[in-house]
């Protein structure tokens, strides 16, 4: 699971750098939590792209996030990114004031989609691309919004555990504030992700790279020395959110139909 | 000899632009004063054409692309990669490797073994070579191989019967697997093979492999040149494109041979023989 931090680097900024190129992109745009993830990005597309071609953006909801906004501002300052910030808090509020609710989890995803539609309209107003910021670990528990946080035009994170984005974080010099806070989907205040998916992200990772980069099965995982409820749950977590890692299925009638036998590649003509 | 070998990141589906970098490179590789320039598999149309492969295929006998290149071959021996579709042999597609020389075709090796699993979908959009057969280039008898064929033992194996002297392997490697180590795990995988390939078969390896990304692929560079010994006499960096330019020797090859007899003592009647025995038992 230990990773070389400097070579990785290197290749996650030539993805940036090569895929923004190609779509004939310079700049890159991202938000900016004030957590690890979009940290490291925010570094990585730094050090790809220049620190002037970057653009992060900060989107809080109400007052409970104060520490994070500061944290983000100084984030950018240090790695010396533009920054915006942009208060979903009316939006947010206007919708549930017609269409109120008491799911957390529910004004929390409504939350996430808002940023992801600023993301995109200033996206295209700054002919910047946007850079997701969803790691592997989040990605295979389907621990993320559909069409909120998961939207992204690339991923540089995404093959890379939360625990090994820590070493990158380390790596990149970030400061210790941001790399030892822990983590939040910060859906609301005082979430912590360990707290709702009831493990840590050093057995969720263990057990996630022993099933998927390992191959191990059910039993093999378990027999490692992990709690079978706990290889239990991260299975029914990784079945139950394939739908977020794959297009749409097309109900195929034609000859030929776009995500069955129309097939090219992404980077087809850049 | 004077060998080069061009680490590019070439463009996908982009034929008329992969061309000019291979003008480029030849006419650098030249200046260098090398004898021999080695591009990588499919250096002339990138690599996950998937239904683009029919877009960008080429035949030999009439594409203006091989006009040029058997031209720019007429003092350097140049090896290319390239989506073969013969016009008496249409919707065959082929991941091909072409040898020109002194201004001429001399040789096409079309890859036998096509990765289908996992990352790889080779064998939906290609059809397979069915041959392996060294050919006689300006500097000695050269044995062509692409990417995976590398790394299936019988293709080496036939390379060392039928004489081959340096085993000219290109490639597309994406790079794969992560640890505390520089570079990814594949890149070693790599050189591992090539260290006793090179060994097994007394003669020289030459291998280029790809740099750039396609798709969120890494093609993981670091192409290299082993001697009959299994001595690494050079390495080009991960991940950068580069020219690698390395003198070798030839004469290395009898020496090695003198040495070790494997070529001298292999009896591939004997391979032939058990071959159709072990065939022939699975088939019962």
């Amino acid at each position: 699971m230990k990773i070389n931090a400097a070579f990785v680097e290197k290749v996650l900024t030539r993805f940036i750098r090569g895929e923004l190129g190609r779509a004939g992109f310079k700049k890159g745009i991202l938000g900016l939590s004030g957590g690890l993830d979009s940290a490291v990005c925010a570094a990585l597309a730094a050090r790809a792209l220049g620190p002037g071609q970057v653009l992060g953006l900060i989107m809080p909801y109400g007052t409970g996030f104060r520490d994070d906004v500061r944290d983000a501002e100084r984030l950018a300052a240090a790695l010396g990114i533009r920054r915006r910030t942009i208060d979903i808090t009316p939006q947010v509020d206007a919708y549930f004031a017609r269409h109120p609710t008491r799911s957390r989890v529910l004004r929390g995803n409504k939350m996430a989609r808002e940023r992801m539609s600023i993301l995109y309209d200033v996206s295209a107003r700054e002919k910047a691309l946007i850079l997701g910021t969803g790691n592997k670990t989040e990605l295979l528990l389907g621990y993320g919004t559909i069409h909120g946080d998961m939207a992204c035009a690339i991923n540089p994170l995404g093959d890379l555990y939360k625990t090994q984005i820590r070493e990158l974080a380390a790596h990149l010099g970030l400061p210790e504030d941001i790399r030892k806070k822990r983590p939040t989907a910060g859906l609301w205040p005082g979430q912590t992700d360990e707290g709702e998916l009831g493990l840590s992200y050093d057995e969720l990772d263990g057990i996630l790279f022993a099933l998927v980069d390992e191959r191990k099965s059910r039993r093999e995982v378990v027999s490692a020395g992990f709690k079978a409820a706990a290889v239990n749950k991260v299975l029914a977590m990784i079945k139950a959110s394939e739908f977020k890692r794959k297009m749409p299925p097309v109900a195929k009638v034609s000859a030929r139909t776009v995500g069955h036998d129309f097939l090219y590649p992404y980077d087809w003509g850049k | 000899m004077k060998v080069a070998l061009a680490q590019i990141a070439p463009r996908l589906g982009d034929v008329p632009r992969n061309l000019a970098l291979h003008r480029e490179w030849i006419r650098a590789a030249r200046k260098e004063g090398a004898d021999l320039i080695v591009f990588p598999e499919l250096s002339l149309t990138g690599y996950s054409l998937r239904d683009l492969t029919g877009d960008v295929a080429l035949d030999p006998a009439r594409s203006p692309v091989f006009k040029e290149l058997a031209g720019l071959s007429r003092d350097i021996t140049t090896v290319v990669g390239f989506v073969e579709e013969k016009r008496d042999d249409p919707g065959l597609f082929y991941n091909a490797a072409a040898c020109f020389a002194e201004g001429r075709l001399l040789h096409i090796h079309r890859k036998v073994y096509l990765p289908t699993g996992g990352m790889f979908e080779e064998r939906r959009f290609f059809a397979a070579g069915r041959n392996f057969k060294p050919f006689r280039a300006p500097f000695g008898r050269a044995g062509l191989m692409i990417c995976r064929d590398f790394l299936q033992l019988g293709a080496s194996y036939l390379q060392l019967v039928g004489g081959a002297e340096v085993l000219l392997v290109i490639s597309a490697a994406p790079g794969r697997g992560l640890g505390t180590e520089q570079g990814f795990a594949t890149s070693r995988m790599w050189e591992l093979m090539g260290e006793a390939l090179s060994f097994f078969t007394t003669s020289f390896v030459i291998y280029c492999n790809r740099v750039g990304v396609e798709d969120g692929m890494t093609f993981a560079g670091g192409s290299f040149i082993f001697s009959p010994r299994g001595e690494l006499l050079d390495r080009a960096d991960d991940l950068e494109p580069g020219l690698l330019v390395q003198t070798i020797d030839l004469t290395a090859v009898r020496d090695v041979r003198r040495k070790w007899g494997f070529h001298r003592e292999e009896r591939p009647e004997v391979i032939l023989h058990a071959l159709e025995r072990t065939i022939r038992s699975h088939e019962d």
